[in-house]
């Protein structure tokens, strides 16, 4: 056994007359998983400290006489909280566990209202399953239930129904121990003990969507999705989320081709089992009102509807033209597929002129695969984060670092102007004025003395003095995205990338965008350099490029200077605006193509460590909307630049022939298979 | 229980108060009070009971929410969590801000079968308040509490550190008109006793 191997004492404990060698100290909760045998619970979840509260978990517990017969212990215990030892004999099937369930089940019912008709948890709830497999099947409550409010509205995406609540206790302990907000706690006691925020003030943790999963009951909703279908009519499909580069995978759970919901899907090397509200509430864009259903093309001053053959053949008619000075601006949520084939565009037409958000050029860095995984960040022993808020731009790292902060007892050093979440469990928060980042890294370096960076940035010198040694450690891990370049200037990125190789640290210049790995891979795979949105604009105003095209990529959301980008797309010849939502752009469009989402067409997706996930499209197309891949691999082909491109995983074949990183991501690592896994438990 | 938390759209909930807006009401001895008693623990968390007790006594006899976060923030620990803590003790004044004087009836069954109710009655009467409520001059809160394990003594009621019992209709007219004419008020005078207790003889 692996365990064996690493050195973990093994004790040979008795499950149901069993015999079964677990590794010491292993909650009794989880060794009978091995056997395949379950205990119904309610409070334990693995990824949290137990706490035995709900008293579900009771098994019978003996030790084995020296005579060889086991004695029985008078009462049960909880497994949760119950540590494996030498000898020690576990029951989980005797008639007496059987009633203590009963009891306890009983017990949560007294005052559990009986409204699962109308619950959201009605039909995937751990109170209803446990109640069926190990409850009583009739009720002898007569009394009066105690009532409570219905609806109270914890924060924007989180609404308590305080009846139903049992009182389990995980999503305190989530908030003390996994995102550290601490938010909830459980204000009185006994029938009237209730899950609550500070003083009643609203919930505002940036990971309060969570709670709502692992609640075992419906007291805790999603205010989105609440009353919008019953369980079992939602059905659910392995996702990923695209909202920002760390790859969450997800259930996307749809009902007669609408999104409902999104919850965690368990993948312990990306997101674990957690999602960011961003990523739960942040998916209500699948039923805009607005999406771009038909193919539009420019006819004088007016948009007109046509066909992908008239629309795609003026665009082929253009392209021949003005090929070599034609531009694309990768959106932040294209698909691998789409983003490779962009860039393949680009090369074959000559021009390319490729744009993405997380270009590395104009920052004076190059595109380097991060040192650490998200698994290995884990691991670190001293971790850097550099920039503004880690729980806003890549919620999911932070909840790493934070994991690997409070149990693996990593030190973290937080380096920022303005005050972020870090700071609370940080062993050092370096906070300096805006500006004077190079300074500070100067200092940490050695080439200034600490007293004048002190002065210069605000930074205490005991401070730095202390990061300083810290830092000349082993294991340090260093994360920054391009927001350090955006406030406080390339220099100081590029300043930053040299103390970390100096220090002989792990250097993580992570995405920020879920297309960013694959396009920058994409485009040094084929030779060219990522630019950033800004320059190709500043091209189309200069005359360098006639033809744009737009993948999915809202400039008036994502570049800052509007000026700038109304000018540009008047003055480019010709504009195609490829989106799946309408958008501002659209009316400057010389032709409007309209795209599909991932869960609509698929797509394949690298996350900020470099994991290759698919995802497979099972929400059915909006009107003539095509996957962007699809449309790529059209206009290739109807311009003779590239032929054979029936499915994804020939765009994946052809780009492994180009780009060494799909050639890698496809031999080498095995894509991640989702389990389905029952919600909640 | 609903009137506990009263439904409130989200518009109208506070937000969390900011540190830098947090008013630190502790005075310069309890200040040094709570110093020397989180020297007696090996964590803060550990000396959030005898803090609390702290700022009962400098917040006049009531824990209000900006009590409980001056005793986070000086512990280092989440408001939640400390609210969580005050509000399960009964002794911690969380639900609503006692009189001068606090007036706690025991209804358990041996001072309920002494006839705590008829005594309950008498005090309503006199004061002229149901349980929970306070005189209009701020003098008297009364509650109705469970077993003061003082059963030799029922009908038995608490008022600050003292028990009076068993009680008559004459006894108490004298108490009532005893706590009249205190200056000082035996909720703040107990919460000070109780710090004490937690100090050693030379700092008190």
């Amino acid at each position: 056994m692996a365990a064996e191997m690493m050195g973990v004492d093994m004790v040979t404990i008795l499950v149901d007359d069993i015999e079964l060698q677990v590794p010491k100290g292993e909650l009794i909760v989880e060794s009978v998983k091995r056997l395949g045998i379950e205990i119904p619970i309610f409070c334990y979840h693995p990824r949290m400290k137990p706490v035995g509260m709900c008293r579900m978990c009771l098994v019978e517990t003996g030790t084995k006489q020296p005579d060889g017969t086991i004695r029985k212990m008078p009462k049960p215990q909880a497994s949760c909280t119950l540590p494996a030892s030498e000898g020690l004999a576990i029951y989980t099937q005797t008639p007496q566990i059987i009633q203590d369930r009963k009891g306890v089940l009983e017990f949560l019912l007294i005052n559990h209202p009986l409204d699962c008709p109308i619950c959201d948890r009605g039909g995937e709830c751990p109170l209803q399953n446990n109640t069926l497999f190990y409850g009583p099947s009739t009720s002898r409550h007569i009394e009066f239930k105690r009532h409570a409010p219905k609806a109270i509205p914890l924060s924007e995406h989180v609404t308590l129904d305080l009846e139903r609540c049992i009182q389990c206790g995980r999503c305190v302990r989530f908030t003390e121990e996994i995102s550290g907000d601490g938010q909830l706690a459980f204000r009185f006691r006994g029938a009237s003990m209730q899950p609550s925020t500070f003083a009643l003030s609203a919930f505002e943790s940036k990971f309060s969507g969570n709670t709502i999963e692992i609640c075992p009951v419906g007291a805790l909703t999603s205010s989105q999705s609440r009353f919008r279908a019953r369980p079992w009519d939602l059905e659910s499909s392995a996702g990923v989320c695209t909202l920002c580069s760390c790859g969450c995978n997800v259930w996307f759970d749809h009902r007669i081709g609408k999104l409902v919901r999104v919850n965690g899907r368990t993948n312990n090397a990306v997101n674990e089992e957690w999602t960011c509200d961003q990523g739960k509430f942040g998916h209500d864009y699948y039923n805009h009102n607005e999406r771009q259903a038909s193919v539009f093309i420019r006819t004088s001053a007016r948009l007109e509807s046509t066909s992908w053959t008239v629309g795609l053949g003026e665009i082929v008619t253009k392209l021949k033209s003005t090929g070599t000075s034609a531009g694309f601006l990768l959106g932040p949520k294209i698909s691998n597929e789409a983003g490779f084939l962009a860039c393949r565009a680009a090369t074959a037409l000559g021009s390319r002129q490729v744009a993405g958000i997380d270009s590395r050029v104009e920052l004076g860095a190059n595109f380097e695969v991060p040192a650490d995984s998200l698994l290995s960040l884990e691991q670190a022993k001293v971790i850097v984060s550099v920039g503004p808020s880690l729980a806003d731009t890549l919620p999911i790292v932070y909840l790493r670092v934070r994991k690997a902060a409070s149990q693996k007892g990593a030190k973290v050093i937080s380096i920022h102007s303005s005050p972020t979440e870090l700071d609370e469990f940080a062993f050092l928060s370096l906070c300096h004025k805006p500006g004077t980042l190079s300074l500070l890294i100067q200092g940490l370096d050695g080439s200034l003395a600490l007293e004048e960076v002190a002065l210069q940035t605000g930074v205490s010198a005991q401070a730095l003095k202390e990061a300083k040694t810290v830092l000349e450690g082993q294991g340090v891990s260093f994360i920054a995205t391009n927001q350090v370049a955006h406030t406080e200037g390339s220099a100081a990125l590029s300043d930053l990338r040299r103390l970390a190789k100096k220090l002989e640290a792990n250097w993580n210049h992570f995405c920020e965008t879920a297309s960013g790995f694959a396009s920058l891979a994409s485009c040094s795979g084929l030779g060219m350099e990522l630019q950033s949105p800004e320059s190709i604009l500043k091209k189309c105003l200069s005359g360098d490029i006639k033809f744009l095209w737009l993948v999915d990529f809202d400039p008036f959301e994502l570049v800052k200077d509007r000026e700038l980008v109304k000018q540009a797309l008047e003055e480019v010849e010709f504009l195609v605006v490829q989106s799946a939502i309408a958008s501002e752009a659209s009316h400057y469009a010389s032709v409007v193509l309209p795209q599909s989402l991932p869960a609509e067409g698929g797509g394949s997706f690298t996350n900020l460590d470099g994991q290759l996930q698919n995802f497979d499209a099972f929400l059915p197309k909006i009107g003539m909307a095509r996957a962007d891949w699809q449309i790529f691999a059209e206009l290739l082909s109807r311009m003779d630049l590239a032929a054979g491109m029936f499915s994804r995983q020939d765009i994946l074949q052809m780009a492994a022939k180009d780009v060494p990183y799909f050639k890698e991501a496809l031999t080498g690592k095995q894509d991640h298979q989702p389990q389905p896994s029952g919600a909640g438990v | 229980m609903s009137d506990l938390i009263g439904l409130q759209t989200l518009s109208e909930k506070p937000t969390r108060l900011d540190q830098s807006q947090l008013k630190l009401n502790f005075s310069e001895a309890a200040v040094s009070q709570l110093e020397e008693i989180k020297s007696h623990y090996p964590s803060e968390k550990a000396a959030i009971l005898p803090a609390l007790w702290i700022a009962q006594r400098e917040y006049g006899g009531f824990l209000s929410s900006e009590a409980i976060a001056e005793v986070a923030h000086r512990l280092h620990r989440a408001y939640a969590e400390v609210e969580g803590v005050a509000t399960f003790y009964s002794m911690y004044n969380t639900r609503h801000k006692p009189g001068k004087h606090k007036l706690e009836v025991c209804t358990c069954l041996s001072c309920h079968v002494n006839g705590a109710y008829r005594i309950l009655d008498l005090i309503e009467k006199k004061l002229g308040i149901r349980p929970n409520e306070t005189t209009e001059d701020g003098l008297f809160t009364l509650e109705e509490v469970e077993c003061l394990n003082a059963c030799d003594r029922a009908v038995v009621m608490q008022v600050g550190d003292s028990y009076y019992g068993p009680l008559t209709e004459s006894l108490l007219d004298t108490i009532i008109a005893d706590l009249k004419s205190r200056t000082e008020s035996t909720v703040i005078q107990m919460a000070d006793e109780i710090v004490k207790v937690h100090l050693p003889e030379s700092a008190v």
